[in-house]
């Protein structure tokens, strides 16, 4: 069980990474970037509200869609799950823990459509995973995610210095040097835990 | 408050519209999604190993293990004409799980490997799974291979795919855990 | 709102993938394969297109409110409808992109054209947005995948073209596509995510550079024109 769990949260923070290997959250990804506070805050807006969408949206496909044979509405329940849950989180904080919203309150909408989230919760369902490997997958993925937006926003706070052509100016560049990131993730692969 | 009554009515409204919409769909495509599926394992099963039907049988009862080397046997089919057994069984790969086929014949070799799902890098993994020529020769080597079976690298006799050792290696495993599993089955 | 108009904003200067940089996902993820890259440019032009009409011919009885969360019910209704067709009668293909299927509902493409486009036009203008934004994807798609598939393994039409028994094409994504010089001497590292980042990357900077010159060469010209102007008033 524990080897399970330590090989889910390997694979999902570095050798399957959201980002450099299954391609799911570039837009926040690079959108977000340009700075290391605004990508570390995203980041953690991120781990949170996949962390709680793997819980809910394990329930509500365990107990509602799945007993009842509705599992073609799975994509339709978990969009409206993480949307009401984004609103949720981010009144919830308002209200209970300023600080925290101040930090992280202008990232919360963003995250609705974040394909990360999507992903992940469509992914656990895909994987068969029972209930704390999908919560998990869920924050693992998360911290994932965080360590390649805060990793790839230190780069970009260097890449102004750097002398490419005109033409590459703006997202093309990012672009290249996340994919040098990528490849560098790509060392991973193969990566086994007491294998 | 009555706005926010009215509100939710439309949001509830629409959503059942697009809920029985889906049903209807559900409804036209899910016996042809379930014979699809269907016609793909019997399809996977009938390349490795020719039956007309193929009896699965409770492998848990005949002592063998859920899992053998890190490889799950998902199940384990008898070929109603008695020419050996279909081992279904999942293992990771480089990028994620792969569920594979391999038929074992009643003296214990491979007569064949059918990859039925996998996330494989595109182009070299996934040949493995590819009915490209790389991807026919990759897969032809498996058949008459013993339980010994092993990379070249390792001192057998199977070719690693170009680029994907990982990918290589999980495979011939799975053949060799596959031959384990029907050897124990008696 | 003319038809020739949006048709060129939607293919080139206003391109959903190469200039508003939206949609990026899924272009980087799975475009491997020419089979892949036209099967999710189809999905998405369709599911873009029902969507635009449907949006457009609701936009007077939405409430402004909760228009977002509407958007997203119609999106994930279309998208369902399209995973659910693909996987009883493409299966294939619905394997092959796997979990990107459903990913479409958060493409912001879709999402982005209901808000806006579709809230403030007619039903007919919608439905042709949808169809150029669209293609506009589809072409995005198709050249990443030439361009990955030839330079990364030297084939083209993996898994659409089959031409071990003549030429034709396949639905089942067991075409080997056409061979034209072995794989071993390809850059297989374009096969890799790498692949997708560094040939997106490219492409949008080609596009840049395309787009400031056609701005300067337009500058020149009516530069040109106005000293020509000029020159006649003085003479």
């Amino acid at each position: 069980m524990l080897t399970n769990i330590l090989s889910i949260a390997l694979g999902a923070i570095l050798i399957n990474n959201f980002i450099f290997s299954q391609f799911l959250g570039c837009c926040p990804f690079l959108g977000c970037s340009s700075k290391v506070d605004t990508a570390t805050g995203m980041g953690l807006a991120v781990v949170f509200v996949m962390g709680l969408a793997s819980a809910i949206c394990w329930v509500v496909d365990t107990y509602i869609l799945v007993p009842l044979g509705l599992d073609f509405l799975e994509t339709l329940a978990f969009i409206l799950v993480i949307a009401a849950l984004v609103q949720f989180v981010e009144m919830f904080l308002k209200k209970m823990v300023p600080s925290l919203y101040t930090a992280l309150g202008i990232y919360l909408p963003l995250i609705t459509t974040n394909c990360a989230v999507l992903g992940v919760v469509l992914l656990n369902v895909q994987n068969h995973y029972n209930f704390i490997e999908s919560v998990v997958y869920g924050i693992t993925g998360g911290l994932g995610f965080m360590l390649a937006i805060v990793l790839f926003a230190s780069v970009r706070e260097r890449i102004q210095f750097a002398d490419y052509p005109e033409c590459f100016e703006g997202f093309p560049i990012c672009l290249v040097s996340a994919g040098l990131l990528a490849l560098a993730f790509m060392g991973f692969s193969g990566m086994q835990i007491f294998g | 408050m009555k706005k926010i009554l009215k509100l939710t009515f439309i949001l509830f409204l629409i959503c059942a519209v697009t809920a029985g919409i889906l049903g209807g769909v559900n409804e036209l495509t899910y016996r042809r999604i379930d014979e699809q599926n269907r016609i793909k394992t019997v399809k996977a099963y009938s390349s490795v190993l020719p039956a007309d039907a193929y009896d699965e049988i409770d492998f848990a009862a005949a002592g063998v293990p859920e899992t053998i080397n890190k490889v799950t046997i998902d199940k384990i089919s008898k070929a109603a004409n008695g020419s050996g057994y279909v081992v279904e069984s999942t293992f990771s790969g480089a990028q994620g799980s792969i569920t594979m086929a391999c038929g074992v014949d009643n003296n214990l070799r491979c007569t064949g490997i059918s990859i039925i799902k996998h996330s494989e890098t595109s182009g070299l993994g996934a040949n493995a799974a590819s009915s490209s020529e790389v991807g026919v020769n990759f897969r032809a080597q498996f058949v008459g291979q013993d339980g010994g079976i092993a990379l070249k690298k390792s001192g057998g006799e199977i070719d690693a795919l170009s680029g994907a050792t990982i990918t290589s290696t999980a495979v011939t495993k799975a053949v060799a855990v596959a031959i384990e599993a029907v050897g124990m089955l008696g | 709102m003319n038809i020739k108009k949006q048709f060129k904003e939607g293919l080139i200067t206003n391109n959903p993938v190469l200039v508003q940089l939206i949609g990026m996902c899924a272009t980087m993820a799975i475009t491997t394969t020419l089979f892949n890259g036209v099967g999710m440019g189809l999905s998405v032009l369709i599911i873009l297109t029902c969507c635009n009409v449907v949006v457009s011919a609701l936009r007077k009885i939405i409430p402004n409110e909760i228009r977002l969360a509407i958007f997203v019910v119609i999106i994930a209704g279309f998208v369902t409808i399209v995973d659910l067709l693909l996987q009883a009668f493409i299966p294939a293909l619905s394997e092959a992109l796997g979990v990107f299927i459903p990913l479409i509902v958060v493409n912001c493409i879709i999402i982005g054209r209901a808000e806006a486009f579709c809230q403030k036009n007619t039903v007919g203008a919608s439905f042709f947005d949808g169809i150029f934004q669209g293609l506009g994807y589809t072409c995005v798609l198709i050249i990443m995948c030439v361009v990955r598939e030839l330079l990364g393994s030297g084939r083209f039409g993996g898994g659409l073209i089959d031409i071990a028994n003549g030429f034709r094409f396949t639905l089942d994504g067991t075409g080997g596509g056409i061979q034209i010089f072995p794989a071993d001497y390809g850059a297989s590292i374009l096969n890799l995510p790498f692949g997708g980042f560094l040939t997106l990357g490219t492409l949008i900077a080609v596009m840049q550079y395309a787009l400031k010159k056609a701005a300067k060469k337009k500058e020149l010209a009516e530069k040109a024109a106005a000293e020509a102007a000029e020159k006649e008033v003085e003479d």
